[in-house]
């Protein structure tokens, strides 16, 4: 597993800068040579990316980002001012406030001292893989082993939008039209092929409880694809258990593969994610009662709208569970005659691994930070929301160690923005994704 | 029918009393209903010590009670204007629902109400440039439930004035007085490239009416020679050209849907050679072109973040920008932002589905994304207000806050663009319609600021409740 996300990054340091940089350019791996093929081309393509595509050319070795606050994310929540940040092959180097920091000679400055540095979002519901459209299949009620990795489709016009609103990682889902939709990919919104866009895979596994499959064509119930995904799920388990049984010498029958239930060995194995479609009281209280309560599978609570939030003390037991909110963000209790920010009840019941997605592109990915204003507007708070729509996303896949948050050895992905994110008057300037700028608004008229 | 029973008894006055209110509501009934009805009325035996029903005495003339003026003064609030500058700390005195004063350390009537806004912000009330579900259909004064929720939401929202069809109507919650603001905004023009047949008659109709104009202007000149000239026959002036004559004369501008730059330039042409004014509604390609239809004086009601991809297939440029806003401003084309929809509906209607900010609930976010864009903060500001007004003709009455003009105001605990501002106040033709602490929609979400409140206490059953509901309850006693 994991096999696309892991090879690309070491096979990104082995490149050299003019490499790189001819990576961007060509946007094609065959392109990619060592040094022995003729240095004299080399250099020309180089002088010809940099007169062709001047505000690309940063890929060099070394840059350094000197801002004006720097939001780290970190675990200790460090915020920044007079920064400066020093990327290195793609990896975040240095961080520190402008005085402490040796910016390395031969380095790109990119200063911009108003603005202020941000990690790359992470959507944790995203559904338009390359189309513009839902990425589903109605096959069977229940489909685990579909795969989103084979709809990705970088270069798309959705991948710019989602840059230019600050937006890097994104996990791709499928819908929610049957109880279980198949398996989700991580992928940044880089430039490039397969290898430089996925992350992750499987990042997720899709599990609907309700408010969707019941389309299907004969009707089905609450009651009945409750039973259906706890079959399918105690099957699974039987299966990983058999090959749990056969790995430690315990049973000497090997099982037979199954291409079916052999995917939720790792999310068994707490590997990978079952990224839950659930959303009101009873429909949330079912997400975190069976798949984590009697599973044992790390759950990501997805839209967790309407009144979900009323299961804020049953979630106090089961603290590994990522709650993210979206695409609705207000709820209209008719009762209370109230209208309520639906994060900000999650954040009120002490829920604090909260987070943020646009379910796109049923809001486009673009605003996701809108999403999170929305959130705000309605009650939530700044800091929180920024945290929502970045570490928490990270954690929720379990790439915390990559993305998400900004220090030493963590992956370059950052915007830089003319204030605070959130603020749909803030315009994302400069997305970073791997160290590589993929979007430089300043001297081009903004889709976004 | 206890009441009016033939007992005499010891509350025999009380009950002569109520029978008289009674018998009075009765005959203004009959009244009402036509004269004859009183003649028919009597189908009961009348208790003989009853007196006639006679109709109250009319005051003497002279004696006659003025109406009171009814005065509303806003205090201490960071005013800005929209038209002029931004005010800190003056008084704004209303008078009637309009405004009479604007100033620092205003003397002010005895009974005039006090609002005082300290520490908060005081916009001019916003404008809708389309609406839905606030106001009836067909003409709002009829249409409208005062009292409608919809109501309560778009006040909320800081709206006070919004176009209904092609009326701007003004959101006076609880009363129907002072609710039209204009009928008739504009006429409805269609020009587009799908109905080239309908292009050429819009053009032809145009050109006929605009030589009648011309046989007119002749007429006028003739008569001074011969002043039994015959008038030119303008009999036939009904329907399509009855609407090309106001365009003509300048009565009314055309609202057309338009986005291309095709179709755009088409409009811009049609503007200069005829010299009518025309707003397009849509217009994300009008960067584009806005020089162009900066010349043909055009105004344009937009959606900054409207979101259309390229048109690959295109010889020009194509598709939306965010900086549409700020192009077209730069250009000398007035903007006014109305609100990108949702699958729940469209943005210029109220969704409570739960797809926040993308409905008139949140309009003024809106023009925040058209700052994002580039526009300056004031300006996007105005795009919800003064310009808007403009673009509608009504600017005369609303859209600033200037003296003379009607008393509708939004008073926020913050900058109007900001994320995190809500209404606190809505204020529309010098009443409080909308008090956010009274309300209770959005009155838990930072309750004086305060972003650590704890969540409201529950209750059921669902009870409107407090003093606010009661004071506006229409079988309240005065």
């Amino acid at each position: 597993m994991n096999r696309l996300g892991n090879q690309s990054p070491q096979e990104r340091t082995e490149c050299t800068q003019g490499e790189s940089e001819m990576r961007v350019n060509c946007g094609q791996r065959s392109m990619c040579m060592n040094q022995r093929s003729g240095p004299a081309l080399l250099c020309l393509l180089s002088l010809f990316a940099a007169i062709c595509f001047p505000h690309l050319a940063v890929a060099q070795e070394i840059s350094a980002y000197r801002v004006g606050k720097i939001i780290t994310m970190n675990e200790k929540d460090e915020v920044i001012n007079n920064a400066v940040l020093i990327v290195r092959d793609g990896k975040i180097a240095e961080i520190g406030k402008a005085s402490q920091v040796q910016i390395p000679e031969g380095a790109e400055v990119i200063e911009m001292s108003q603005c202020w540095l941000v990690p790359g979002f992470v959507e944790l519901h995203n559904h338009s893989a390359g189309a513009s459209t839902d990425l589903h299949d109605y096959v069977y009620l229940t489909n685990p082993d579909l795969r989103t990795l084979e709809s990705v489709n970088p270069g798309t016009e959705n991948f710019k939008l989602a840059r230019a609103g600050g937006v890097t990682s994104a996990l791709l889902i499928s819908g929610s039209g049957t109880n279980m939709s198949g398996l989700g990919t991580v992928i940044k919104f880089a430039e490039g092929q397969m290898d430089d866009v996925v992350l992750k895979f499987p990042g997720s596994i899709k599990i609907a409880q309700a408010g969707n499959p019941e389309r299907y064509w004969y009707r089905v119930g609450r009651s009945f694809m409750n039973y259906n995904t706890r079959q399918t799920l105690a099957a699974a388990q039987k299966y990983h258990r058999a090959w749990l049984d056969f790995e430690s010498g315990k049973s000497t029958e090997q099982p037979l593969f199954d291409p079916i239930y052999d995917p939720f060995r790792d999310l068994f194995r707490g590997k990978f994610i079952a990224s839950m479609h659930t959303q009101q009281f009873q429909v949330v209280m079912m997400s975190i009662l069976m798949i984590q309560g009697e599973f044992g599978i790390k759950t990501v609570l997805d839209h967790s709208t309407f009144d979900g939030y009323k299961n804020a003390p049953t979630l106090h037991d089961h603290k590994d569970i990522v709650t993210i909110v979206g695409p609705r963000q207000l709820y209209f209790d008719p009762t209370q005659r109230r209208i309520f920010g639906i994060a900000q009840r999650w954040w009120q019941g002490a829920v604090r691994t909260l987070g943020i997605n646009t379910d796109s592109p049923v809001i486009p990915q673009e605003e996701l930070s809108y999403q999170a204003a929305m959130a705000c507007y309605y009650g939530w708070r700044t800091y929180e929301a920024i945290r929502g729509l970045t570490r928490i996303g990270a954690e929720a896949l379990l790439l915390e160690d990559r993305i998400g948050s900004l220090s030493p050895g963590k992956d370059a992905d950052f915007c830089i923005w003319s204030g605070d994110p959130i603020d749909p008057r803030s315009v994302c300037w400069i997305t970073v994704i791997d160290g590589k700028v993929v979007r430089d608004a300043r001297n081009e008229l903004r889709r976004f | 029918m206890r009441v009016i029973s033939h007992d005499s008894s010891t509350a025999k006055s009380r009950s002569h009393c109520i029978l008289l209110c009674l018998l009075s509501l009765f005959a203004a009934i009959a009244f009402a209903s036509g004269a004859q009805a009183q003649e028919r009325r009597p189908r009961r035996p009348q208790p003989e010590q009853a007196p006639p029903a006679e109709p109250p005495p009319a005051p003497p003339a002279e004696e006659k009670q003025e109406v009171k003026d009814r005065w509303l003064a806003v205090l201490n609030g960071k005013v800005h204007t929209a038209s002029g500058p931004v005010l800190d700390g003056v008084t704004i005195l209303c008078r009637n629902g309009r405004i009479a004063e604007i100033g620092p350390n205003l003397t002010l009537p005895d009974d005039c109400e006090q609002l005082d806004a300290a520490g908060h912000f005081v916009y001019p009330g916003l404008i809708a440039v389309r609406s839905q579900g606030i106001h009836g259909g067909g003409s709002p004064e009829d249409g409208t439930d005062v009292f409608s929720f919809n109501m309560s939401l778009a006040l909320g929202a800081g709206i006070t004035t919004a176009v209904t069809g092609d009326t701007a109507a003004k959101l006076t919650y609880g009363t129907l007085e002072g609710m039209i603001v204009k009928r008739g905004l504009f006429e409805s023009l269609s020009y587009n490239s799908r109905d080239p047949a309908g292009k050429r008659r819009v053009r032809e109709g145009l050109d006929r009416v605009r030589q009648h104009l011309r046989d007119v202007a002749a007429h006028e000149e003739e008569k001074r020679l011969n002043p039994e000239a015959k008038a030119p026959d303008d009999k036939w002036i009904r329907g399509p050209y009855a609407t090309y004559l106001r365009l003509l004369k300048g009565e009314a501008a055309a609202l057309v849907d338009a986005n291309s730059a095709w179709e755009l330039l088409q409009l811009a042409d049609l503007a200069e050679t005829y010299g009518i004014r025309i707003v397009v509604r849509g217009a994300y390609e009008a960067w584009t072109v806005a020089p162009k239809l900066s010349r043909a004086g055009m105004a344009a009601i937009i959606t900054p973040r409207q979101r259309v991809d390229e048109n690959t297939r295109s010889n020009r440029p194509t598709g939306s920008t965010i900086e549409n806003a700020r192009i077209l401003h730069e250009r000398g084309i007035r903007v006014a932002v109305t609100p990108t929809g949702s699958l729940f509906g469209p943005g210029y209607g109220i969704s409570l589905g739960g797809l926040a900010g993308r409905d008139l609930l949140h309009l003024a976010l809106e023009a925040a994304f058209a700052v994002r864009g580039g526009l300056s903060n004031s300006e996007a500001i105005k795009t919800v207000t003064i310009d808007a007004a403009r673009i509608l003709g009504i600017d005369s009455r609303v859209g600033s806050i200037e003296v003379g003009k009607d008393a509708d105001f939004v008073i926020t605990d913050g900058d109007l663009l900001h994320y995190m501002t809500l209404v606190r106040w809505t204020v529309v033709n010098g009443r409080i319609a909308y008090d956010k602490d009274k309300e209770g929609i959005y009155s838990h979400i930072r309750p004086g600021g305060d972003v650590n409140a704890p969540p409201p206490d529950e209750y059921w059953p669902r009870r409107l409740g407090v003093e606010w509901r009661r004071s506006r309850d229409v079988n309240a006693q005065p």
